[in-house]
């Protein structure tokens, strides 16, 4: 039986965000973008789109008088995470 | 939904989580620094005692060096553009070693002890190199960790010059030549990115 894929985190971009996310504590929106290769606005847009659905939390501050701008993945996120993994088992296990 | 396979998404989070694994680099500096302090001050304790001249207390260096490390340490964590669970966790196993070994140091050099303070502070050097060595998965490390316990052990039946080489060997092998590979590695990493 399959199961149906999220369709927040079925999103080349957003999936390639949360995968990162997982696998870190906290990262800055210009690591995100430099492993992503994502341009600045189309991030900014998925990030959105992330904290909208309470994935991720987005929080900004200063650093040294520049704007920084830190992401990390929430526990909803990362339940919906193994979920969308295990569901994708289920499509390469058939 | 994107038109996106379920082959592609598995291929996208490996890509993506080796990325961020990759991303956890550092530039060995702390730990090229740190071996080269201990394997000086090392040797010349063991040139003061051998050749019967005071260089003045030299281990002062140790505490010298702490603000280079804090400096690298920030520099290298803004670089790198994010935190990492196990950063933190070994971020706090060396903090505690150097509360510890501050604390001994104290310790020693306040009380009369019997026996080397030598084969305490090399047991103590094995600790969190061994468990960096494990966290990392990084085998110079490990094998550095291993040997400081194989030297505290040895010191344990050795005179004090002997001691003061095997501290020397504690400080290339734990952190000097693993420091130097770590550099080694971040400049090949840096390349691979050119």
């Amino acid at each position: 039986m399959f199961k149906n894929l999220n369709p927040i985190l079925h999103s080349q971009l957003r999936l390639a965000i949360v995968s990162l996310l997982i696998s870190v504590k906290e990262a800055e929106f210009v690591f995100l973008k430099e492993k992503t290769n994502a341009s600045a606005g189309n991030l900014s847009v998925q990030l959105n789109k992330l904290k909208e659905a309470n994935y991720i939390e987005i929080n900004k501050q200063f650093s040294n008088n520049y704007p920084q701008t830190l992401c990390r993945i929430t526990q909803i996120g990362v339940a919906a995470f193994e979920e969308y993994v295990s569901a994708l088992k289920s499509y390469t296990n058939n | 939904m994107e038109n996106f396979s379920e082959q592609d998404s598995l291929r996208l989070i490996t890509e993506m989580i080796s990325k961020a694994k990759k991303s956890y680099i550092t530039k060995g500096y702390a730990s090229i620094m740190w071996g080269s302090i201990i394997v000086f001050c090392s040797l010349v304790t063991w040139a003061e005692i051998y050749f019967k001249f005071n260089a003045g207390d030299v281990w002062l260096l140790t505490i010298v060096a702490i603000i280079p490390q804090v400096y690298f340490g920030i520099k290298e964590n803004k670089e790198r553009g994010f935190t990492s669970y196990e950063g933190d966790t070994l971020s706090a196993v060396w903090l505690a070693f150097g509360i510890s070994i501050f604390l001994l140091s104290y310790y020693f050099g306040t009380h009369k002890v019997d026996g080397d303070s030598q084969s305490v502070f090399m047991m103590l050097y094995a600790i969190p190199t061994f468990i960096t060595g494990r966290v990392t998965k990084f085998k110079p490390m490990i094998c550095g960790g291993i040997f400081c316990w194989v030297a505290s052990f040895t010191s344990m039946f050795t005179n004090i010059q002997i001691d003061f080489f095997l501290m020397a060997g504690c400080g290339l092998f734990a952190w000097l030549i693993p420091g130097i590979m770590l550099y080694m590695r971040y400049k090949k990493s840096v390349q691979a990115h050119v």
